[in-house]
């Protein structure tokens, strides 16, 4: 008989507002495969510091590796902080990549954006065209991030509280994390180590380690796949994230290229003063708008992974939101098989920490045909008070989303992790 | 006192002429000289800003931090720098000429509208002048917002490293002061309750701003000329290049290529979609086109394909039978006529559509409607079948069935009561139109215990081309009934039930959503009421216009117990546009620079699928 596993491990790992699971896929009690998907956060409870905590979390991990003491592959989901600042190993989260390290992974996923060889300057592009653009505007939003981040701490007098606090949540999550992304292409670099960067329709690459496994990638879709449905030409995306980058000057005063001619510094004349005020509060909002939607074109480039064992279902999508689902179950040419499939989906790993946008309602949730019953099994990896808002129905987690996951679902969540517990665990049988 | 060559005539003349960028910095001659455009704007004397009676113009930099300065404009067209008339490229840094484009297509658009509709219009907020900053931040957008009472253009770096001001771009100043006057005119229209009216907005504005670039001569035949060699004597063109296809491709997408790419992120696509997009009725139903911010590039698509069939047969038409070779110019200026007409069409329009839940097929009527009234003779361009045949091809239908004329709002089923209301005050008074609406109620169907405010009545004198001179009185009225869940269901209508657990939540808690622009809602009155928290407001209304002797010609209407109220209110739930509060629910206004921002970014933002 073909070797499978004769049981599923998921463990959710308490890392305040961010997502780090690993899956163990257990063969016998000598033969444990483990997959690490994500370890990041952008905030711990109560106020706990990454340095201590997150190499806390790393050597749990590195202890539920057992007995190999090996990885057999990291899934980094997308390049925000909050799915892979852990893999550092500066000091800021107690170098705990090093841990991770040390684990020895022999495969490392992430989606086709992160392809060193994929940006503009590669000598060997494996890239070309929109691609390109595209990888290109990522790095550009990061910098854009940066330069938010650095305006924020400046405190300027015309930011609202509420504002910075945004801003300054959304600009730390979306600036470049070197220290994890070397480790994780030094991971893939090591001898006996692959580094793989998928997109939609690729093969994982993990069938060969994870007998009885089948592993799905349902998205990003990239844009030579997006192209080829969309009624809209696709604009260069680096231009529009350029184009705006102006917005936050490096140095005061470097905004856009400065106009000759006549530049009075004296003030705005009487009549005139209501609305200079007025304009600036509105320059803020619109520097959050700009930056909520950088976050949220980030958070599509989430690598979307089904795992398939005995006959279930694990469904793992990282942050994707509608855009990145929309091709898997809408647009693509295989989008009615993909539906029919993730119809019978057994375990759901809750997107995007519980926002409001990343499980779609009509075309994903209300499409699993195990909520009957509450059969269906899902996680969720998140922490109130970090993101979002109650007023403007965007906290994270969405309060209805959680009541239709309780409703539907057996949940599990960090949440509701005691002050001492470092995981969540959910056993998948056949 | 007098100013050189001017006689005392001439300061008073209602018109003064400035000279603007046709289109924007990068239409260029072969001689690389910038497209200029002589426009007129109704003459005032301005003061230092540039401030006028309808227009204040702050130069204030918010991402700066910095004022650029008042400016001092040149009081006639004669004493304008050389280098502006000449479209040299250094008034793209001249800070004065800034000044000058973007007051003078802002006072040219406010003409326009008050030439199509015959009287004032007023901005939606209460003060007489609009803001504009012409480079209010560094961002690659331009935008209304009535919070602050203005106009913002942004400016950005492009990416040749050259800077980008938007507030030179002809298209994007008319749009966003489009914005401000149907804000004026509905304000209702910011609290969209269909996918039809949230797409209203841009689609309009972009339709506005693109006649209002082909309105002018100079641009056409610049358009027309492109690509061919300079030939001696006057420039022909073949009749092959004059057939629809070959002016959709020349005009629609000559003019979207000559546009700076660079203000694609500002402007959308729709120039290039409505080039592009081939008619076909199923596009309105897919998920893409019921996004609000995409949605609108169906109705530009349906008017420009629309104007471009218009001109080809008014051109191939007018021609001798036989003739195959056409001058340029006179293509040009039957191009620019056609687009005239059909912006003056369009602008009408607007007082003949309902106050709230407007869709598409409500806009068509209208505007065939309005335009019957002062073109009763449609054989020059016909226009109006032009437009019901776009539209169609679209999927959209005129929402009025009426067959003569075709699409036009039917007349009222019977002659209203006008014994007890004075001719004279209907023209001008809230209270005796009001006075004649409740008379008739039962005829006008009005809910005698929903309440109701009569808006505006304003005369009006609209002259059509050919000196035809149509005399109305239109007045708006809201009707607004705030009802508890009970009531509404007994009303057949049922709210989503997301709201009414929210709403249970106001009610127990007395809070809601805390936000200062409740207090903004002129229509959340404290009633003192102690089970204010937990009703909805509905609104129905009316256009009413009369002709010139006080008879009812039309009314447009809207049912406050609309049989769809239930889709509506479920509409404005999931756009976040519907809010509880302490004081019962509220409307939200969109918010418009949101929206050009999902548009550069192609944003999914699918209401449906959302928690």
């Amino acid at each position: 008989m073909k070797k499978q596993p004769k049981r599923v491990e998921i463990r959710s790992y308490q890392v305040g507002f961010g997502d780090c699971f690993l899956i163990s896929f257990v063969y016998g009690t000598t033969d444990k495969r483990h997959v690490l998907i994500d370890f990041g956060t952008t905030g711990l409870p109560k106020n706990g510091k990454p340095s201590v905590h997150m190499k806390r979390i790393a050597e749990q991990i590195k202890a539920d590796c057992a007995p190999s003491g090996r990885l057999t592959a990291i899934v980094a989901t997308h390049r925000h902080a909050d799915h892979i600042s852990g893999f550092g190993t500066d000091g800021k989260t107690g170098q705990s990549g090093l841990v991770i390290k040390d684990l020895r992974p022999k495969r490392v996923l992430q989606p086709w954006t992160e392809d060193p060889k994929a940006r503009p300057t590669a000598r060997q592009a494996t890239t070309n065209g929109s691609n390109k653009g595209f990888v290109a505007a990522l790095a550009t939003m990061n910098d854009l991030a940066a330069r938010v981040e650095r305006l924020v701490s400046a405190k300027p007098a015309w930011m609202s509280a509420t504002v910075r606090r945004e801003l300054q949540f959304l600009g730390g999550d979306n600036i470049a994390n070197k220290s994890a992304i070397e480790n994780l292409i030094a991971m893939g670099e090591a001898k006996g180590a692959k580094s793989l960067y998928l997109r939609y329709g690729a093969k994982s690459g993990l069938e060969a380690l994870l007998p009885g496994v089948k592993v799905r990638v349902l998205g990003p879709p990239d844009l030579t796949q997006t192209n080829a449905i969309r009624k809209q030409r696709q604009r260069d995306p680096q231009e529009f994230w350029q184009l705006v980058s102006g917005m936050v000057p490096l140095k005061a005063g470097a905004a856009a290229r400065h106009l000759g001619g006549a530049s009075s510094r004296a003030g705005v004349p009487v009549e005139g003063r209501w609305f200079r005020d007025r304009l600036v509060s509105q320059a803020g909002r619109g520097l959050l708008e700009i930056v909520r939607q950088l976050d949220q074109q980030m958070n599509n480039t989430s690598l979307i992974l089904l795992f398939e064992v005995f006959g279930k279902k694990l469904l793992f999508p990282g942050d994707a939101q509608l855009e990145n689902w929309s091709y898997a179950l809408a647009e693509s040419k295989n989008s009615k098989e993909n539906a029919k499939l993730l119809a019978g989906v057994d375990f759901y790993k809750v997107g995007h920490h519980g926002s409001l946008n990343a499980t779609p309602k009509k075309l994903l949730w209300e499409n699993f045909a195990k909520r009957k019953g509450k059969v269906l099994r899902t996680m969720v990896s998140t922490m109130p008070g970090k993101h979002g808002s109650k007023t403007s129905k965007t906290e994270v987690p969405r309060a209805t989303l959680l009541a239709a996951l309780k409703d539907g679902s057996r949940l599990k969540s960090t949440v509701d992790l005691g002050a001492t517990d470092l995981f969540n665990l959910e056993t998948i049988v056949p | 006192m007098t100013t050189r060559g001017a006689s005392a005539e001439e300061s008073r003349a209602p018109f003064r002429y400035m000279t603007v960028i046709a289109q924007d910095p990068s239409v260029v001659r072969r001689n690389g000289k910038i497209v200029m455009a002589k426009v007129a704007v109704p003459s005032e004397d301005l003061v230092k800003g540039p401030v006028g009676y309808r227009v204040q113009l702050v130069d204030y930099d918010a991402t700066r931090r910095s004022f650029l300065g008042s400016h001092v404009l040149p009081k006639t067209y004669e004493l304008e720098p050389k280098a502006w008339r000449r479209g040299d490229s250094s008034i793209v840094k001249d800070l004065r000429f800034h000044a000058q484009n973007t007051y003078a297509l802002v006072m040219r658009t406010l003409a326009r509208f008050e030439f199509a509709l015959g009287r004032r219009i007023g901005w939606s907020f209460d003060a007489h002048q609009i803001k504009v900053a012409p480079h209010g931040m560094a961002d690659a957008n331009a935008f209304y917002s009535p919070d602050v009472e203005g106009l913002v253009f942004g400016y950005f770096d492009g990416a040749s490293g050259r800077r980008v001001d938007t507030c030179l771009s002809h298209d994007i100043i008319v749009h966003e002061t489009t914005h401000a006057l149907i804000d004026g005119l509905r304000p209702k229209y910011m609290y969209p309750s269909n996918v039809d009216q949230g797409a209203f907005h841009e689609g309009f504005a972009d339709v506005i701003a693109l006649l209002s670039v082909f309105s002018q001569p100079e641009v056409v035949e610049h358009l027309m000329q492109r690509g061919r060699k300079a030939s001696q004597g006057v420039p022909l063109m073949q009749r092959r290049d004059l057939l629809a296809d070959a002016l959709r491709e020349s005009a629609l997408f000559g003019l979207a290529d000559e546009m700076g790419s660079e203000l694609e992120g500002v402007r959308g696509q729709a120039l290039r979609q409505s080039a592009k997009l081939e008619p076909d009725p199923k596009l309105k139903d897919t998920e893409e086109f019921r996004e609000p911010h995409r949605r609108g590039e169906l109705f530009v698509a349906a008017v420009m394909q629309g104007f471009i069939k218009a001109w080809s047969e008014r051109v191939l038409s007018a021609g001798v039978p036989g003739q195959k070779t056409f001058p340029a110019r006179r293509v040009a200026q039957e191009g620019a006529d056609v687009a005239d007409t059909l912006a003056t069409m369009w602008i009408r329009a607007i007082d003949y559509m309902p106050p709230v839940h407007l869709e598409f097929g409500d806009a068509l009527s209208a505007a065939l409607t309005g335009d019957f009234e002062v073109r009763p003779d449609d054989t020059r361009f016909e226009l109006r079948r032009h437009m019901v045949s776009a539209f169609r091809s679209f999927g959209f239908a005129p929402a009025s069935d009426r067959k003569d004329p075709p699409g036009v709002w039917h007349a009222l089923p019977e002659e209203p009561k006008y014994d007890r209301v004075r001719f004279e005050s209907m023209r001008t008074d809230k209270d005796e139109v009001f006075r004649f609406i409740w008379e008739n109620r039962d005829l006008l169907r009005l809910r005698a215990r929903a309440y109701t405010e009569v808006l505006s009545v304003r005369p009006t004198v609209r002259i059509g081309r050919d000196g035809f001179t149509v005399r109305e009185t239109v007045a708006q009225y809201y009707q607004v009934a705030r009802l508890t869940p009970d009531e509404m269901a007994s009303q057949g209508i049922t709210a989503p039930e997301e709201y009414l657990k929210a709403l249970k939540q106001a009610d127990k808690r007395g809070d809601g959503d805390a936000d200062h622009h409740q207090a903004a809602d002129a229509d959340a009155a404290d009633n003192g009421d102690e089970t204010a928290s937990n009703v909805t407001p509905l609104y129905g209304g009316a256009v009413l216009i009369f002709d010139e002797y006080g008879r009812v010609k039309y009314c447009v209407r809207n049912d406050v117990f609309h049989p769809r109220q239930t889709e509506l209110l479920d509409y404005l739930w999931k756009e976040g546009i519907l809010r509880t509060g302490k004081k019962g629910s509220w409307l939200r206004p969109m918010n418009l620079a949101s929206v050009h921002l999902l548009r550069a970014v192609s944003a999914r933002s699918s209401q449906s699928e959302r928690w």
